[in-house]
């Protein structure tokens, strides 16, 4: 091997794989297994230039560990920080949480599609999260309430299995203070016996939804899987077009670009064309979930 | 990155050859570097300063248990140990030694080699890979292992870190080395159903996989037998081959494949696992006091 | 284009000359199959090899090779030192798979470690006379018309050589008293009667059109399983198909625990982890699924997406696969005829 042309640093890089060195700032544990990662680039001036879209996702790299996809949690209206939201699952899970504040990893991206906010801009939205797919809706949530008047009605629908394991626990609860949208949380079980919401799941908190305009309307649903289905489905029953209705897919990716083939689906990439997939596009390509 | 302190490591070794751990002590250029990487406690082969009662980090283990006591022995490995990682096909899979396992009877077995001996050592038993007596955490298969993939175990490990070891069969590296296909040119290869990792070391040089590696985690072994006998070999010969390194991974995961009768003895409870055909068999021995336990969620 | 005259007799003189270019690899006989190898000797090129075991992708994008070198936080990049080098007889369909893989490799986010390696190299193809597992008239990429720096055309005594860049024209001005540049009417006869003889050899023939349809309808067709009963999972097909890109990336470190690798190496959708994620969901746990997933990408996705299948019918999985699954099987398995697997 010769040729050392570049050094990860604080720039991106011409090779799309390097990823660049960013800090963690802050973490902080959201429940258990959950933690919340602020992450930086080392350069200030390249921290504020920092562009993406809501739904977008970084390739998150530790040497010596490899590299995966993450949604990104923060929104690009309150540039100068990347946030994650991260569950302790795999081998690079398990490695990161062991990175405390100020180390540096490797960021590389963003990538995907994103949310269609050009064309959403204007609409009604409705957001319908469970445990942890408030990953990339919370992308979404903040950029819309920093962009308020730019959006039609909002609703925002909170599910998680107890009161300790809903996410970001105190923002929604601040959110749902607000009187330009509607944020109505609920739990399945609460052993505590102190939840002051909810008792059930989302799909219980449908009939609380007035004065939505389906046809003007795009409703975002990121969750467990099972919780699609029931969803999806009311949605439909609001009368809301299947191709506003939008959700984000997970797929295993090496690459983020469109090179590794693994989150191929059909004769699309995950990585390149999603994550971010309207109900239509689910039923007219087979495999998508 | 979290500071780690240097591993506290043990090499062992039972009943095999011992080329796994000799494959170790081969690696002249890389030597040092494992030494200064780990904190070798025990490695017999290499040194006679040997610390057999201390905690360990990881401990190696090469061989596969035919005595009582070396059961024994791999016990208190165990217990002393936060990993334990089974090297070479032996620890793995039970080795050659392991080939007739789960053909009736071992006692009468062992009496038809030996004749009536009395045993004064070590009370012999049938050969079984770690597994079936302690949790392994890790298996590095192969007869010898490579030892490119022992350090990238090494490595993964002294870090803390979970070993993936490729989930492909032969046949995709030696694709990458552009060999010929033995199995196309007629020879009995076990390529397609043996895992790699190899560097598809036999085929390199002309000679057909003979399964060291172990059966890969999707091996359609009922298929390479078909594949094998339209190739015209017989049963007997495709099975010797699929059980001379499968050992007690081939009799566990498809004992139907290789003729092995798999009915619990009538009137025993059933064992947790269906896989135990061998050990049921064995367990109403009285030589097998020291039954093998039935583990459940195996994962295989 | 611009075609010139080269006899025969004078093709080693003229491989020769080519290495002052660069390195000189061509197929090779390897037993009773071929392979592409450097050419330190020229007669040791097998003109008569009609697919190697591997395509020429391994020149572009190896089996396996590192992407970067780290060292506690910081990547570097580790770009093998690639020499200028001209491979020669690649013939039509494997040019055509060089193609798809610029496609793939070159236009969105393009590929720097593809890329170095592409633009030193030069490509030289050679016509071929198809045998019994060629089907490249069906995905008609049986003739070129670029993606080439020469293309040599057997016609007789003498080859017809096509230059397709400006790259090959400087190859052929490394050597330029061996060719003649007056191509007369008899040579088009002779190249329209050698077009017609390549043609009628042709033993694979089939109807591409309306196959993206043909597989939707499939989708929940027996067939997968079937397949999959017999499908040894080993991957084979896909590191000898030259449209098949698919790879991993593993981080291996240095005995010294603080830098090492970050290697890339070529992976297949056969492999049962394909689409594990972490957390263990496995999107194609089934490899019937993952069959399909193969078969899709060749003969359905591809085509929906540029209109042309990701077979270039070299037959190489034909020419592998043990069990007999291959694409010409998956087609007439498809098109309701009789199959033998």
């Amino acid at each position: 091997m010769t040729g050392n042309s570049q050094i990860a640093a604080s720039a991106p890089s011409a090779n799309p794989f390097m990823p660049e060195q960013m800090r963690i700032v802050r973490r902080s544990d959201l429940t258990s297994d959950v933690r919340f990662f602020q992450v930086r680039p080392v350069d200030m001036e390249r921290a504020l230039s920092l562009d993406y879209k809501p739904g977008q996702f970084m390739m998150v790299s530790l040497a010596g560990v490899g590299e995966s996809p993450f949604s990104i949690s923060s929104t690009p209206s309150r540039p100068g920080m990347l946030e994650f939201c991260i569950r302790k699952v795999g081998r690079l899970t398990g490695e990161l949480f062991k990175y405390k504040e100020n180390s540096i990893i490797g960021v590389r991206g963003p990538y995907g599609n994103g949310f269609p906010l050009e064309k959403m801009i204007g609409h009604d939205i409705l957001i319908v999260v469970g445990g942890l797919g408030v990953a990339p809706l919370r992308s979404l949530l903040l950029y819309i309430l920093d962009n308020r008047d730019k959006f039609g009605k909002f609703y925002v629908l909170l599910g998680a299995r107890t009161p300790a394991e809903m996410l970001f626990r105190k923002e929604f609860f601040e959110i749902k203070e607000r009187d330009d949208l509607e944020c109505l949380l609920t739990v399945d079980n609460d052993p505590t016996s102190q939840w002051p919401f909810n008792k059930g799941v989302v799909t219980d908190l449908f009939p609380k939804i007035k004065e939505l305009d389906p046809d003007n309307t795009f409703a975002t649903i990121c969750g467990p899987p099972v919780m699609y289905k029931f969803v999806v489905a009311e949605f439909l029953k609001l009368g809301i077009p299947k191709h506003q209705i939008l959700m984000t897919l997970e797929r295993r990716m090496h690459c983020g670009i469109g090179k590794c083939g693994h989150c191929a689906i059909g004769s699309i990439y995950t990585c390149l064309d999603g994550p971010v997939f309207s109900y239509w596009d689910v039923l007219h390509m087979k495999d998508l979930i | 990155m979290a500071e780690i302190p240097k591993p506290k490591v043990g090499f062992y070794g039972f009943t095999g050859c011992g080329g796994d751990l000799l494959t170790i002590l081969h690696c002249e250029d890389e030597l040092l570097d494992i030494f200064n990487a780990v904190d070798i406690r025990s490695f017999l082969m290499a040194s006679s300063d040997v610390h057999d009662d201390e905690e360990l980090d990881i401990a190696f283990v090469e061989g596969s248990i035919t005595t009582d006591h070396q059961l024994e022995s791999l016990k208190g490995i165990r217990k002393r140990s936060k990993v334990l990682v089974a090297i070479g096909s032996c620890a793995c899979f039970g080795g050659p030694q392991a080939a007739r396992l789960g053909y009736g009877d071992w006692e009468e077995r062992f009496k038809k080699v030996y004749g009536e001996v009395k045993h004064t050592v070590a009370r012999p038993r049938e050969s079984y890979p770690l597994d079936e007596y302690v949790k392994v955490d890790c298996c590095i298969p192969g007869c010898p292992i490579d030892k490119h993939q022992f350090f990238f175990a090494l490595t993964r490990l002294a870090k803390g870190m979970p070993v993936e070891l490729t989930t492909f069969p032969v046949c995709a590296e030696c694709k990458w080395n552009e060999n010929e296909c033995l199995l196309l040119k007629g020879e009995l290869c076990l390529g397609p159903v043996t895992a790699g990792g190899c560097n598809s070391r036999c085929p390199n040089h002309g000679l057909p996989c003979i399964g060291c590696w172990g059966p890969t985690k999707e091996a359609n072994v009922a298929s390479e037998i078909s594949l094998l006998k339209e190739r015209n070999f017989s049963s007997e010969e495709i099975i010797n081959k699929l059980r001379l390194f499968g050992g007690a991974a081939m009799v566990r995961r498809f004992a139907d494949l290789l003729g092995i009768k798999t009915e619990e003895p009538a009137g025993k409870p059933r064992q947790k696992k269906a896989r135990k055909p061998v050990a049921a068999g064995k367990a109403k021995k009285k030589t097998a006091s020291k039954s093998p336990k039935a583990k459940s969620g195996r994962k295989r | 284009m611009k075609a010139l005259k080269l006899k025969k007799e004078d093709l080693y003189a003229y491989l020769e000359s080519l290495k002052s270019y660069g390195e000189l690899w061509g197929p090779v006989k390897r037993g009773e199959r071929y392979a592409y190898a450097r050419l330190v000797n020229v007669r040791e090129v097998a003109l008569q090899a009609l697919r190697t075991i591997l395509p020429p992708k391994k020149f572009f994008v190896p089996p396996r090779f590192n992407m970067f070198r780290y060292s506690e936080d910081r990547y570097t990049e580790a770009f093998e030192d690639v020499k200028p080098r001209v491979l020669f007889g690649l013939h039509p369909c494997d040019i055509h798979g060089l193609m798809i893989l610029d496609e793939l490799f070159l236009e969105r986010f393009p590929d720097p470690y593809y890329k170095k390696r592409r633009e030193a190299t030069a490509i030289i193809g050679l016509s071929c006379i198809p045998d019994d597992k060629c089907m490249a008239r069906s995905t008609n990429t049986h003739a070129v018309e670029g993606g080439f720096d020469l293309a040599f055309n057997e016609l007789g005594e003498e080859y017809l050589v096509w230059v397709g860049s400006s790259l090959g024209d400087d190859l052929v001005r490394l050597n330029l008293d061996l060719f003649n540049e007056e191509i007369d009417a008899q040579d088009l006869q002779k190249y329209l009667e050698w077009r017609r003889k390549r043609d009628s050899r042709y033993k694979l023939n089939f109807d591409l059109t309306g196959m993206p349809d043909i597989m939707e309808l499939s989708w929940d067709s027996d067939l997968w399983q079937e397949l999959a009963d017999k499908c040894l999972a080993c991957g084979a097909c896909s590191m000898v198909c030259p449209t098949c890109n698919c790879y991993n990336i593993r981080d291996v470190s240095d005995l010294s625990l603080e830098s090492g690798v970050r290697e890339r190496h070529w992976d297949s959708c056969m492999n049962k982890e394909y689409a594990l994620v972490a957390g263990g969901h496995n999107f194609r746990e089934a490899r019937a699924e993952r069959l399909k997933l193969y078969y899709t990408h060749k003969l359905k996705a591809f085509i929906t997406e540029y209109g042309k299948p990701s077979c270039v019918g070299c037959g190489r999985c034909i020419d592998t696969c043990p069990v007999n699954i291959n694409v010409a099987e998956v087609i007439r398995a498809l098109k309701g005829q009789e199959v033998k697997v």
